[in-house]
């Protein structure tokens, strides 16, 4: 059963903001513009929402919405934008320690072996060698990669790298995991099965994430709540409440409440992929004409 | 059809010494027939015959360790400025805008013409050799260091900045290991150019090891000799390039 | 993509005005810093030759009408060396990148002995070619045959396939072939290939000439040192860089510009 709340998409309205108990991110207003040699181009208009403790929250939209944008925002590795992030009731100034982030692109150090990148924040922060080994190989055993401690990333599928990035992440303790499309790079049944992985580990850990993709399937399957974005500039079209049931596994994707959250979300984000579409292919016959 | 297949991989290599084989043989043919002058073209046979020769009359070993240390002097005093300095530009923008051309220009200049120079100041020694072949290889260690770390790939910058490192962290432990590849690249450039023109400048000014030995005799007018010292340092050069290959390939297994 | 807004340590620079002010004030400390050497006599005397000595003994070199005819000589030399080295890697990259067993069976001799040092077959090239621009001209040859030849052999083997099996579909003869699609689809390597060629054949002929010889460039060099002349030499190795290092950007100007005109 879906509750929905319908955020209004005319532009001007200020986004009523979804009250939690206790935020511990909050997300005000956010306006990012960048400045290409067509004009200002604004990326987000006016994003705001809060994430709950151990909330599990997906941004999903079209290409081209944003997402990445707000993702570098909020991981602190952009600056120039208006509004405010905040972490725990500090503002984000810069990469946050309260903030682990996941890269979309191959992110593992090709000259450290699993257990060396795992450990990679630990030895940052200063912990003892052998202390510092002892718990990667923790995380390196909870994305499930026991046994795979001393190889090198080449000689790792694309998949098992991915979980070596997220294990390197975790090994930071994060109060906030964010994720950057960490799956797009894969097949949908390794996608899936990892997906897995992701709720067994927010499951234990308890872990706050905020992933975000392009993937309908990936975002319900994974989330409490769904953040679709519309196309540039992005804007918060709606949210939509998951209310399936925890524990999951990937076989929930085989069910009725599945398919219709699927289809709901699908409803909302083909418009703004339509406009995406019409965009792209305006651009190539401007591209052409101007040759 | 396995055996089809290995017969066809030999072809090839089984062609090339086949061939060098009958040029041999043809150039010994015609020397005899008296076609090639003998006095300009010794007998292949006479080349063969003057190794063992060359090999126990001239302390060949010796000069063998002599060219070799010069070219391992070289190579660290290559190692270590090179990296340095590359590591330089790379750090201040500003420097490597202004200077990272000059140092390709040079890399593209006679510099090795300056080895007069070299012998006015550090006179007829090893020092000379081995200041030449590090001076003469530096630029391609240079820019392959530069090259390397500013090739580094975007994204692991990105993590490095998500778990705020500084930027000594940032250096050492993201920059300084994405780098080495093309470091290592640089380093073995730099050794076969040092190397090339090390035994170059022994047998021009006369000095030195192997390069000496060449031109020691051909002074002395031992034709079968000249020949065979110069056989025998092409071999030395190409099991150096080959060796260095090997290395190289070896220290990179991700590529 | 615009990457304005990112958190970076080092700002945007306009190219330009600091880069030119940098490479002044290098320019300009390291002369002073010669300066200072020449005239505090820490290196024994004439190693380290007063800027003014040095800009008079090139003042005088490039008013010597003599000095024009020994780099006459040598850039002849080179120009030959080039063109008979030049053309001869030509033909046998092509050779060896255009058919699989010829490249398997002879290219790694021409990879290997590439970075041999070429000046040792000197004595061999003298016995062959005489005293005279002869031996010179073949060492510039040897020197620049493998670099030219190996980056052809590579630059065959990089055209699309595609493109050769056209021109056999309009059953081009193999002049037709060369001519039309083989050289021009490997402007670039052929390109990258003669600029390693100049260099080397440069090195490989003006050290021939500090050898033996009584003509070029090379000769001048070694004259001025064993004449003890420190001003000429330096002189000299000024004239060479600017000119080697001029070309070069030349050819390399040549290159990308006509890449440019491609796209």
């Amino acid at each position: 059963m879906a509750s929905a709340t319908v955020l209004s998409d005319r532009a001007g309205d200020a986004a009523p903001r979804m009250k939690a108990a206790d935020p511990i991110l909050v997300v005000e207003d956010i306006v990012k513009r960048f400045d290409t040699p067509d004009g200002a181009l604004t990326a987000i208009d006016r994003v705001s929402f809060d994430v709950a403790p151990g909330e599990f929250l997906a941004v999903i939209g079209p290409s081209g919405c944003g997402k990445s944008t707000l993702f570098n925002v909020i991981g602190g590795l952009l600056d120039g934008y208006q509004g405010r992030v905040t972490v725990g009731g500090e503002t984000v100034r810069g990469p946050h320690s309260a903030i682990g982030m996941v890269f979309q692109e191959e992110s593992t150090f090709p000259w450290r072996t699993v257990i060396e990148n795992v450990a990679f924040p630990l030895e940052i922060a200063g912990v003892a060698k052998a202390e510092r080994l002892e718990r990667a190989r923790h995380f390196v055993a909870l994305v499930g990669l026991a046994g795979f401690e001393r190889r090198y990333p080449a000689e790792l599928s694309g998949g098992m790298r991915q979980r070596v990035s997220m294990a390197r992440t975790l090994a930071s303790e994060p109060k906030i995991l964010l994720m950057d499309e960490p799956f797009a790079a894969l097949d949908e049944q390794t996608r899936l099965l990892l997906g897995d992985k992701v709720l067994q580990i927010q499951q234990e850990l308890k872990q706050t994430t905020l992933l975000i993709t392009h993937n309908i399937t990936e975002a319900v399957q994974l989330s409490d709540r769904v953040l679709v974005m519309t196309y540039r500039p992005g804007r918060l079209k709606r949210v939509v409440s998951i209310d399936l049931p925890r524990p999951r596994t990937s076989q929930i994707v085989s069910s009725d409440a599945f398919g219709h959250y699927v289809a709901q979300i699908w409803s909302d984000l083909r418009e703004e992929a339509t406009r995406g579409m019409q965009d792209a292919e305006a651009l190539s016959l401007h591209a052409g004409a101007a040759r | 059809m396995n055996a089809g297949r290995r017969w066809s991989a030999l072809a090839a290599p089984a062609l090339g010494l086949a061939t060098f084989a009958l040029a041999i043989v043809l150039i010994q043919g015609l020397i005899e027939a008296g076609r090639i002058n003998r006095f300009i073209v010794p007998l292949p046979t006479q080349i063969a015959a003057s190794f063992g020769r060359v090999i126990a009359e001239e302390n060949v070993l010796g000069r063998f360790l002599l060219t070799a240390g010069e070219a391992l002097a070289a190579g660290v005093l290559l190692t270590l400025v090179g990296i340095g300095l590359g590591v330089l530009l790379y750090r201040f923008r500003l420097l490597r805008l202004a200077c990272e051309t000059w140092v390709a220009a040079l890399a593209s200049a006679p510099l090795v013409l300056m080895y007069p120079l070299f012998l006015v100041i550090f006179g007829r020694s090893a020092m000379t050799m081995v200041m030449i072949g590090f001076v003469a290889a530096l630029p391609p260690v240079i820019l392959k260091t530069v090259e390397g770390l500013a090739g580094t790939r975007r994204v692991l910058i990105d993590v490095g900045r998500s778990f705020k490192l500084s930027q000594a962290q940032q250096f050492w432990k993201i920059l300084f290991p994405a780098a080495l590849p093309s470091m290592f690249v640089g380093i073995r450039l730099g050794l076969i150019f040092a190397l090339i023109n090390i035994v170059g400048v022994e047998f021009l000014i006369n000095f030195g090891g192997l390069g000496q030995l060449i031109n020691e005799l051909a002074e002395r007018y031992d034709l079968p000799g000249t020949y065979a010292a110069i056989c025998f340092v092409v071999l030395v050069s190409v099991c150096f390039f080959a060796v260095t290959g090997c290395v190289e390939r070896w220290l990179r297994p991700a590529d | 993509m615009a990457e304005t807004g990112r958190l970076t340590r080092s700002p945007a620079f306009a190219a330009g005005n600091p880069v030119l002010l940098l490479r002044v004030g290098l320019i300009g400390a390291a002369l002073a810093i010669w300066q200072a050497v020449s005239v505090s006599g820490l290196l024994f005397r004439d190693v380290v030759p007063s800027l003014a000595a040095i800009a008079g003994a090139l003042g005088r070199l490039l008013l010597d009408a003599g000095f024009y005819g020994h780099l006459g000589t040598t850039g002849f030399e080179i120009l030959v060396a080039l063109v008979i080295g030049g053309l001869s890697g030509l033909v046998v990259g092509l050779a060896l990148g255009g058919n699989r067993l010829l490249g398997k069976a002879f290219e790694p001799y021409l990879y290997y002995l590439g970075p041999t040092p070429k000046i040792i077959f000197f004595p061999v090239m003298i016995m062959w070619f005489g005293v005279g621009p002869g031996s010179k001209v073949a060492m510039g040859v040897i020197s620049c045959f493998f670099p030219i030849a190996l980056s052809t052999a590579a630059g065959m083997r990089q055209i699309d396939r595609v493109l050769i099996r056209v021109g056999r579909s309009f059953r081009a003869n193999i002049w037709q072939m060369v001519s039309k699609i083989y050289l021009p689809a490997m402007r670039e390597p052929i390109v990258n290939g003669v600029r390693l060629g100049l260099g080397v054949a440069v090195i490989g002929t003006l050290l021939a000439e500090t050898k033996l010889s009584n003509k070029g460039v090379g000769f001048l060099v070694i004259n001025s040192y064993s004449t003890f002349d420190m001003p000429r030499m330096y002189a000299l190795l000024t004239v060479v860089f600017v000119i080697a290092i001029g070309v070069n950007a030349l050819v390399s100007r040549f290159a990308a510009g006509r890449a440019q005109a491609k796209s």
